[in-house]
């Protein structure tokens, strides 16, 4: 039959077709050229093995040529799921040689400049007899499929896209293509690397996909779009990394993924933008395997970012306001991650939802200021960690407790702080009845008892966190160690310094030396000190000409040494050495890095005679007004007055103020100095007794931020209080 | 073949590197007859076997026995002859080999966390831990493994309108997925972590080559390392009194710090566990447990992104046993009219 026949005869059938509505849908039947049959003969046939027989029943019944026959009698196979009788029949299909056959017309088609009438006729018959073809190789391979030979199957739904490759050359028209030779096409494109990949043939797998998303297919959004994230999928949890896509499919400067993580990203970007154009439905799992391979990466800023962009009403608001929280947080973005909580917390949304309840709560405990908004989150997460969600109680306590401690630090007044410590204590204590295994609550409650001066405890607890943790947290061995220098046990300090240094890579030495030359300081081994200064020079010098190993942060984020401070301490030191022209130097260093710093005027003053001190610390105090913040000034130039017996005493009550003032804020960071001339001012002032006041000051001292505390200063002066006493009397 | 076998022990003793073209299944039988003085039974099956390495990473046998002798208390030590072998084994530079020495990571990770700590030296375990690491920071020469996260403003190979970008000023995100490495000749407690998590690195990245059972026994140690009860255990039963019983062998609840150094690898392996596409319903089941585990201990943590990662797998999970999910839509429509 010619081709031409064939598809006028079909335009026929199409007509007689619409022109028999009675036609019983119920019944199985065959329906082709105008003509309908019902299955049941040639079924009978095919179960008797007779194929030659059903083939020419077909034939005759419906005019049809051998290749037509075949391919419906395999359709019936197939769908009767017969699936060894289906590739029996489609067996007898010589499919290349159809190939070729269809191929003819199309390659002698004039360029298409020239008219279009007769190609397009002539498309629309080779196109029937190309689907006839393709659609047979495909129930082929779905056979097979089907029958657990994967790498057949996937070899004959290849053999279907090679075909369609050398067909349409310049890929397929959007407009020319029969729908049932495109959903073939597109069904074929979607099934390829399905086969591959349960085949087991992972590098074909992935030339399917990129096969099937780089050529032009044709094929519709939806499906574009599940092949995009089945790629995807394959792609994160292959567990196989894949080289790059190649240079030749590059649109000049478009983006090319070079790994796994990157391509696989891109798709399920690319999928959550065309959910958002409205171009395809929402598929929820996208979103997940996104948060799955971004956080990965640790760019959780970026999720927030794609969650911003999905259209409302996709994802329920509370749902979206969390997981954005959860993302800034992630990312360090604190502030926004509150705000966003708040939201979602509010009482007309999810105000008992735990997860985020602890969160805000966690969140809060980080800032003095925020710590009184955390002990309510954690008062309702705890009120409301029932059922499902008992198992967070002691996480709730346990914020309660963080929140409490750092509000202890801001309140008023002495009742109320020793009030609000107590209460922190309780409720650390018991989170720690109900998470006994968690030490880093034992550490948190370790850091609770040193600020509440209970130093016995502090230390068992410092103790047991080091064992529990295997000495793999540096905060660990510096909490102990800075707890026995507060029990003025230097040498057990330096010690258990020692051991840290020896369990940590260099790069995250700085603030373990920057303690280790403190402790030899109190010792008064003054020199080892120096040589210990040296190291730490070297180490932070080195860490400022490179960013140190990428992307391996250090275990401790707050902790970098600043350079200025380490030159600082040096000059103190030449200082107390009467090693001047060694202080000036390092004093000059701290200057070119730091120019206006209190600190650096300060030891430069002292160095120098008294009236070059007055003028710097006039320098320092007016530098002070202009951060306005700056505590430290205030009392050096109280310093001057006492120690140089400058006259102007009756400056020391206006000073008091804005020094009360400051220190009730907290503004300050070299607090132990603040209040060391407070308590000195006062006693010149009034003739109180010292050691007295110390002890109460000093117990306000202790309020320090957690950081702060671990400043080997502020707990040298715990440890030694009458020494501290002492020292402001002498 | 059979004269290879037999002039093997010779080979070992030799050192001078010498290359045929059966070296790999040389050196596989060397690695078997060293085993076989080891473990108290070698299946007799593994010394005749044509493909010694293949057959040695599939064998159940061999890893039961070898999960036994890690379990035992004094195990990890320096005398530990089994930590040797595995020592040597790995350093044959054979990568089948390797991957045999892989294939035991998730129990000897385990057991060794377990049990890190400042009072018991472990060298035997560091060793093979160590050896793996230095490895690895061979291969990628100290190297980051960075990621740049795509930004749609730019048009990309998977762009539909094929339109140059006019924004170019937008901000790069550059996401660190593996840290450079550091050359360490000893485990620092506070590298401990690190070098574990390299080892898992280097474990996820053949994970494809490793036995199912060895991929189970990582599961189960995660849950153990998470220090949380899988409240939705379902037909896992019979695992959650294994690993209770291993939990109580190891003493302190098995619990351990997951610093993201360590959960970062964790996490990459239980994805690959979830949703590779061999699916295995039993190491679906016991990754599903590990995740929910390891979610519920982030919420303790309160660490946001190691929420997010856990909860979005949690949910992938959940949508993956959804059995509505399963349409097939590379089916034709079945109708009763057939045409062609």
């Amino acid at each position: 039959m010619s081709e031409r026949g064939l598809g006028l005869d079909m335009a026929e059938g199409e007509s007689s077709n619409l022109s028999q509505p009675e036609c019983d849908a119920s019944v199985r039947q065959f329906s082709a050229n105008g003509i309908s049959m019902q299955t049941s003969e040639v079924e009978a046939k095919l179960d008797e093995g007779n194929i030659q027989e059903a083939e020419s029943a077909l034939r005759d019944g419906l005019s049809l040529n051998f290749e037509e026959a075949r391919a419906l009698l395999g359709k019936l196979e197939y769908q009767r799921g017969n699936l060894e009788g289906a590739l029996l029949v489609f067996d007898g299909i010589d499919l290349q040689a159809t190939i070729q056959r269809v191929q003819h017309p199309l390659e002698d088609k004039p360029p298409s400049k020239k008219g279009r009438t007769r190609s397009e006729t002539s498309f629309a018959v080779s196109q029937h007899s190309t689907n006839l073809v393709l659609e047979a190789i495909y129930l082929k391979a779905k056979s097979l499929q089907k029958l657990g030979k994967l790498t057949e199957a996937a070899q004959e739904c290849k053999s279907v896209l090679d075909a369609v490759e050398k067909i349409f050359v310049d890929g397929i028209p959007d407009v020319l293509v029969d729908n049932k030779l495109q959903e073939t096409i597109s069904h074929a494109v979607e099934l390829l690397p399905e086969l591959w990949k349960k085949a087991g043939c992972y590098s074909e797998a992935m030339s399917a996909y990129r096969r099937a998303l780089l050529s032009q297919w044709n094929i519709d959004n939806e499906c574009c779009a599940r092949i995009q994230k089945a790629f995807a999928v394959f792609l994160l949890y292959s567990g196989v990394d894949f080289c790059a896509p190649s240079l030749s499919v590059q649109i000049d400067g478009s983006y090319i993924p070079r790994n796994n993580l990157e391509e696989a990203i891109l798709l399920l970007m690319i999928l959550i933008r065309k959910a958002y154009l409205g171009k395809i439905k929402w598929d929820p799992s996208v979103i997940d395997h996104l948060t799955s391979a971004i956080s990965l990466c640790g760019q959780t800023s970026v999720l927030a970012k794609q969650l911003e962009e999905v259209m409302p009403g996709v994802i329920h608001r509370t749902d979206r306001w969390k997981t954005m929280a959860l993302s800034f947080s992630g990312s360090g973005q604190k502030r926004s991650a509150l705000d966003l909580l708040k939201k979602s917390l509010n009482q007309h949304e999810a105000p008992n939802d735990v997860e985020s309840l602890l969160l805000a709560a966690k969140i809060c405990s980080e800032d003095v200021l925020l710590a009184a908004d955390g002990v309510k989150y954690a008062q309702r997460a705890i009120a409301n960690a029932n059922e499902s969600k008992a198992h967070l109680k002691g996480v709730g306590l346990r914020m309660l407790g963080l929140c409490l401690g750092k509000q202890a630090k801001v309140s008023s007044s002495d009742f109320e702080r020793s009030r609000l410590q107590s209460e922190a204590l309780k409720s650390l204590d018991s989170a720690v009845a109900l998470e006994c295994h968690n030490p880093d609550l034992i550490f948190e409650l370790g850091i609770l008892y040193a600020e509440h001066r209970n130093l016995d405890a502090a230390l068992r607890c410092a103790k047991q966190y080091l064992d529990r943790t295997g000495g793999s947290m540096i905060r660990g061995w510096r909490l102990l160690a800075l707890v026995l220098s507060a029990q003025q046990r230097f040498s057990e300090a330096e010690v258990v310094t020692d051991a840290a240094l020896d369990e940590t890579s260099k790069w995250d030495q700085g603030p373990l030396l920057r303690m280790k030359a403190k402790l030899k300081i109190s010792q008064s081994l003054h020199m080892d000190a120096v040589e210990t200064y040296r190291y730490l020079l070297a180490l932070v010098q080195a860490q400022k000409k490179s960013y140190g190993p990428l992307g391996s942060s250090p275990q401790e984020e707050h902790e970098k040494v600043d350079e200025c401070e380490v030159w600082h301490g040096l000059a103190s030191l030449y200082a107390s050495l009467s090693r001047w022209k060694d202080a000036e130097i390092c004093l000059g260093k701290a200057r070119a890095l730091k120019h206006y710093s209190a600190e650096t005027l300060h030891t430069e003053g002292k160095n120098s005679n008294f009236l070059r001190y007055k003028k710097t610390m006039k320098v320092s105090v007016m530098v002070s007004q202009l951060t306005s913040i700056s505590v430290y000034s205030f009392c050096c130039y109280l310093e001057i007055v006492f120690y140089y017996k400058y006259p102007r005493v009756s400056d020391i009550p206006e000073f008091l103020k804005v020094l009360l003032h400051f220190l009730r804020k907290r503004l300050e960071s070299s607090e132990l100095f603040s209040w060391k001339w407070y308590c000195r001012s006062i006693r010149e002032a009034s003739g109180m007794d010292v050691k007295e006041l110390a002890e109460l000051n000093l117990r306000e001292l202790v309020g320090l931020d957690f950081w702060e505390l671990l400043s080997p200063n502020t707990m040298l002066a715990l440890g030694g209080r009458e020494a501290a006493g002492m020292d402001v009397k002498e | 073949m059979e004269d290879q076998v037999s002039a093997s022990p010779d080979k070992s003793t030799s050192n001078k590197p010498r290359i045929t073209w059966s070296d790999s299944y040389s050196k596989a039988h060397v690695a078997i007859e060293a085993l076989a003085s080891i473990l108290p039974g070698l299946p007799l099956a593994l010394s005749s076997s044509e493909t010694p390495a293949a057959s040695l990473l599939q064998d159940r046998e061999v890893a039961a026995q070898i999960s036994q002798l890690f379990r035992r208390p004094d195990s990890g030590t320096v005398n530990d002859n089994l930590c040797a072998w595995l020592y040597d084994t790995f350093r044959s530079s054979e990568p089948d080999l390797q991957l045999v020495v892989l294939r035991f990571l998730p129990t000897l990770a385990g057991v060794y966390l377990s049990r890190a700590g400042l009072h018991k030296p472990l060298p035997g375990f560091e060793s093979v831990l160590l050896a793996i690491y230095a490895h690895e920071t061979a291969a990628r020469n100290g190297q980051a493994i960075t990621v740049s996260i795509p930004d749609l403003a730019h048009s990309s190979i998977y762009h539909e309108t094929k339109q140059t970008a006019k924004n170019s000023s937008t901000e790069l995100h550059l996401g660190v997925v593996s840290p450079s490495l550091e050359p360490y000749g000893t485990v620092r407690s506070t590298r401990r972590a690190r070098i574990v998590g390299v080892a898992l690195e280097l474990y996820y990245s053949k994970i494809s080559q490793i036995p199912i059972g060895s991929k189970i026994e990582f599961c189960e140690f995660c849950k153990i390392w998470s220090g949380q009860e899988d409240e939705n255990k379902g037909d896992g039963a019979s695992t959650t009194e294994d690993s209770q019983k291993v939990e109580k062998k190891e003493g302190r609840g098995g619990r351990i710090i997951l610093p993201w150094e360590i959960l970062q690898p964790i996490l990459r392996i239980l994805g690959h566990c979830l949703m590779a596409p061999q699916k295995n319903k039993e190491l679906f089941q016991a990754a599903f447990s590990a995740c929910r585990c390891l979610h519920a201990r982030a919420l303790h943590d309160i660490n946001a992104k190691t929420i997010l990662a856990t909860g979005s797998l949690v949910k992938l999970a959940e949508m993956a046993t959804d059995p509505s999910a399963a349409v097939d839509y590379t089916e034709i429509t079945m109708s009763n009219v057939i045409t062609i």
